[in-house]
């Protein structure tokens, strides 16, 4: 794609590469015109005429605006009503200069970024056009009319794979209006409730009020409407939209495979989900404990998918129970993989394969115990890793009566990819972290764990991930005693079981479809989530299952899937980078964020009752005033 | 303590101030429109903006938190103009036609009967020369013919007794939203904002009658004359009125009342800002509640009844009825045969005589009065 004949934007030509690697072969590269938002204007096609682009534009910052503050309420409305006039052949000489006052009146006074962002782009399109504008004006010139699109689009918004308009369901809670945020949640999100509570938030990294003073507790404000909807306390039914006849078939019914059918099903498409498990979740459900994340919520998650009308059935093993060529031949037109990555990583570590009693998996070992079981007895016992996954080893093995918990890690806390809020917990339930460490074999006796022998590291140099590349020390192997292993180091896929036809698949067993689509090469098979990245954040696994929903009905009524250009303009916004970190503010943040209360260490050891709670109604109240509503709109022409 | 320059003064502040309390403090003047004491502020009229040095945006005083070393105009040219922009965007917007004199004969006919045809328009506006949108556009100039109206299609609700909400005079300010639901707490008028695409109605403060009390707190706080009372509409000007401050006799609570008082007659009553113990709040008894006093109903000489009806008497035969019967019925039954209760519309002082009467010339204590809640 070349370079725009105009372009005021400051990061254009990063936004010019974006375009280039995301346009694939089904999205045409003269499908980009123009573009128009907060950082400046491009334009590719001449044939573009500025003031319908600059009208279009403006009637949709005011059908953005909130009615809030007087400048953006008042001075969107007057400046469509001018841009009217001059379309409409009867604008005036002064009209220019009205406009360029009215959008830096509004920009300078404006309450939210609706109406903060939109001189620059006005601005810049009035003096790169001011000729055309006067000829428009004087000669009354027919206006060439042209069709756009455009995304909203903010900080939090963009940090989110899933796109959730956060400060949409936020404004509404703020409001006392829980149903229609609720709405806006279960619009990008099936379920609300665990992303509520284990969501690794993103959006909380992104978000502007922590450059002011702190983040928004965007998490702990969604689980207060999921909870809600929990307990009956709102209502949010959505029934689906339509009746289609495709049959559509899902397999797992982890995050991403609910998520998919959730949203075919709102969509009307009857869905199956065939499930290897004795129950809903997958990951989420298994992987989890529920100290976390209680059971109740997931089934309250998946009740509402039912009631929707898919049917999920459990316990069928996709690859021996049925062949995907017999899902075929019973009538499902589409299939839609979500196997996720249950298998462990191999720590290549001498002894890992002997098969020694009390060396599992952290996978299998969460699992057990999400099953009400004990997997292994002792008093000592030994994870390895420092994720999430990690985390919740540790901390289930001191529920489960463990008295001396210990935590192998190679690199040092800052290196850590684990929530830094399940660290802080982890350490104040008396879990021994052990930093700088790394297992080299297992020791055992009667073929039954006795110890694990380990080397010391040093960081080295960084690696390609940018955190430094722990190096061993010589000589410093070290033995621990210890009764059960539990290494947790990674997952891998294994789509092979599922669907064994190796050209759609990598060498790491993932399966590969387009990054926009989600449709394999297989042109009725689609997938995502972790079984096609490989182990990765639930809100990602959701996001994939919603987009490939939309794509599956396109494939179902099209016949073939094209990305539309709403999905190149978001993943431009992605480029552009919503988020500016070094942006300063000119008056202090006084405010402090909401946080959840969290049950005290001595008592949540005890058992696996939930240990963050919900927000109050006041408080969620108190939280989502603090929202700067960082609201922007992105406009191409089509 | 930390200190920061308004106008090229240097003055002292607390951490957690908002600008506009350190001015205010100050005697540093900041208009405000939305602004609504005891209630959060929410920068949304945009008329308290100020100048902040290195900022190319203007903030809003009201909800800024005042910082270390701010440099802070409060009347620059740059701030008047913001101001003016949008005090003019507001009057353009509304059936504003109190500076109707101000636009040229061109078009003052044709807006004045536009506006004049609307229900309730018929007369002055009701907050005309006691409005705050008004004192605004005189303090900054606005001048009607500057303007292009674009007022249509606001919608109206009379049909309560007591209050009218003309919404086309309404200017979004959301006073009325925060006086009920944070002042009153009565929830009954929710916050209506969210994107014009979803709100092709408008963004206007409607009450859910599921709530309201009909308090009236929201046609006080009103700063212009969209929310105004049914029983006082065109009664009197407001350089007409005089107000008498009283104590409200309904009930123990003591609230302070404005009466706006025209020719010796209530016109509309309204709460004391700043004054223990309503703090200018009122309940609908205290502020509605004041047609008996001139109502052609109310007794004007003593009755006595006799068989089948009423019959008129002169004072003295009426009160040496009464006070033979209360003397021969303690003499026989002793003083706490008789009870007094004393009636709430009635003055305070003659509440006080009565308790007198009871305890120290009867001698008992058996006297109450209705607005022991």
């Amino acid at each position: 794609m070349e370079l725009p004949f105009l372009n005021t934007w400051e990061k254009g030509d990063s936004i010019v590469n974006t375009a280039n690697s995301v346009i694939s072969g089904q999205l045409s590269k003269k499908s980009l015109k123009s573009l128009m938002g907060w950082g400046g204007v491009m334009i590719w096609d001449r044939n573009i005429d500025p003031v319908d682009m600059l009208y279009a534009y403006l009637m949709r910052v005011a059908s953005e605006s909130c009615g809030e503050c007087t400048p953006c309420r008042l001075g969107t409305v007057r400046l469509c009503m001018v841009m009217e006039r001059i379309v409409g052949g009867k604008g005036r000489k002064s009209d220019l200069k009205l406009i360029k006052n009215l959008v830096s009146h509004i920009s300078a006074t404006g309450k939210c970024d609706i109406g903060r962002t939109i001189s620059k782009p006005v601005l810049d399109i009035l003096d790169a056009y001011e000729e055309t504008f006067i000829e428009v004006i004087e000669k009354k010139r027919q206006v060439k009319k042209g069709e756009y699109a455009h995304v909203i689009t903010a900080p939090c918004i963009n940090a989110c794979p899933s796109h959730l308009d956060i400060p949409g369901y936020i404004e509404n809670i703020r409001m006392g209006n829980w149903e229609k945020a609720m709405e806006i949640v279960r619009k990008d999100c099936p379920m609300p409730g665990t992303i509520g509570r284990v969501c690794v938030r993103p959006c909380e990294s992104a978000c502007r009020r922590g450059l002011l003073d702190e983040p928004i507790s965007i998490r702990a404000l969604k689980r207060f409407l999921a909870d809600c909807e929990m307990n009956g306390v709102i209502k949010t039914e959505s029934p689906p939209q339509g009746v289609q006849k495709q049959k559509v078939a899902v397999i797992g019914a982890g995050p991403a495979g609910i998520s998919c059918a959730y949203y075919l099903a709102r969509r009307g498409y009857p869905c199956t989900i065939f499930e290897a498990q004795e129950g809903p979740g997958g990951m989420a459900a298994y992987g989890i404990p529920s100290y976390r994340l209680p059971r109740n919520v997931i089934a309250h998650e998946v009740n509402v998918l039912e009631k929707l009308g898919v049917e999920i059935r459990y316990g069928v093993n996709v690859g021996k129970d049925i062949t995907m060529e017999e899902i075929a031949s019973r009538g499902y037109e589409s299939v839609f993989v979500g196997v996720g990555a249950p298998d462990s990583s191999k720590m290549r570590c001498e002894g890992e394969d002997a098969g020694y009693r009390c060396f599992l998996t952290g996978v299998h070992f969460l699992s057990e115990s999400a099953r009400g079981r004990k997997p292994a007895e002792g008093k000592k016992l030994v994870v390895i890793g420092g994720g999430n996954v990690a985390m919740d080893c540790v901390r289930t093995a001191r529920r489960l009566g463990f008295e001396d918990v210990n935590l192998l890690y190679r690199r040092t806390e800052a290196e850590m990819p684990a929530d830094p809020q399940e660290i802080r917990e982890a350490k104040e339930e008396g879990i021994k972290f052990h930093h700088l460490v790394a297992p080299v074999e297992i020791l055992a006796e009667n073929d039954t764990v006795a110890g694990i022998k380990c080397l010391r590291m040093e960081l080295g140099e960084p690696d390609s991930s940018g955190r430094r590349r722990p190096v061993p020390v010589e000589g410093s192997e070290f033995v621990i005693e210890c009764d059960v292993i539990i290494p947790a180091i990674g997952q891998v896929c294994v789509v092979d079981c599922v669907l064994p036809e190796e050209d759609v698949l990598t060498s790491w067993k993932t399966l590969i479809v387009d990054q926009t689509t989600f449709q394999s090469d297989r042109q009725q098979i689609f997938g995502g989530g972790d079984c096609v990245t490989g182990p990765q954040t639930l809100i990602g696994a959701l996001a994939a299952g919603k987009n490939a929903a939309r794509f599956i009905s396109q494939y179902l009524q099209q016949g073939g899937c094209k990305p539309e250009l709403s999905d190149l303009i978001l993943s431009l916004a992605s480029a552009e980078g919503v988020y500016d970190p070094g942006e300063s503010f000119p008056y202090p943040g006084i405010t402090e964020r909401e946080e959840p209360s969290v049950l005290e260490p001595e008592i949540r050891v005890n058992g696996f009752d939930e240990v963050e709670s919900c927000l109050t109604p006041s408080r969620a109240r108190v939280e989502s005033d603090r929202c700067l509503r960082c609201y922007r709109l992105l406009m191409s022409a089509i | 303590m930390p200190e920061l320059e308004i106008n090229n003064r240097v003055v002292s502040f607390k951490k957690g101030q908002t600008i506009l309390e350190v001015a205010e403090k100050n005697g540093i003047n900041i208009p405000t429109l939305c602004y609504l004491a005891g209630a959060a502020p929410t920068g949304r009229c945009r008329i308290c903006l100020v100048q902040v040095e290195g900022s190319d945006r203007l903030l809003t005083a009201c909800d800024t938190p005042a910082g270390e070393g701010m440099k802070i105009l409060t009347d620059s040219p740059t701030v008047r103009n913001a101001r003016k922009t949008n005090i003019e965007m507001l009057i353009a917007s509304g059936a504003h036609n109190c500076l109707i004199m101000d636009q040229s004969s061109k078009n003052w006919t044709e807006n004045q009967s536009k506006i004049m045809g609307q229900p309730w328009h018929n007369i002055m506006c009701p907050s005309y020369g006691d409005c705050r949108l008004q004192d605004l556009a005189i303090e900054y100039g606005v001048r009607a013919d500057d303007l292009e109206l674009n007022y249509e299609g606001h919608p109206l609700d009379d049909a309560t007794p007591m209050i009218v909400r003309d919404f086309s005079r309404c200017i979004g300010c959301g006073r009325c939203i925060q006086a009920c639901n944070e002042i009153q707490v009565n929830r009954a008028i929710p916050e209506p904002y969210g994107p014009r695409k979803d709100h092709s109605q408008g963004w206007y403060p409607l009450v859910d009658y599921d709530y309201c009390t009909h308090c009236g707190q929201c046609v006080q706080v009103c700063p212009t004359g969209a929310l105004f009372e049914k029983k006082a509409f065109g009664k009197a000007a407001a350089n007409e009125i005089k107000k008498v401050r009283t104590t409200c006799p309904y009930c123990g609570v003591g609230c302070q009342l404005w009466l706006h008082v025209k020719d010796n007659k209530i016109i509309r009553v309204s709460g004391v800002e700043n004054a223990e113990p309503n703090h200018g709040r009122l309940c609908v008894k205290g502020r509605f509640g004041y047609d008996f006093i001139h109502s052609g109903e109310r007794l004007t000489s003593p009755l006595i009844r006799e068989k089948d009806g009423f019959r008129e008497a002169s004072w003295d035969e009426a009160l040496d009825l009464v006070a033979n019967r209360f003397k021969d019925i303690i003499k026989k039954h002793g003083p706490d045969a008789v009870a007094g209760v004393s009636c709430a519309r009635s003055i305070n002082e003659d509440s006080y005589q009565m308790q007198k009467l009871f305890r120290s010339v009867f001698g008992t204590n058996n006297i109450d009065h209705c607005a022991r809640t």
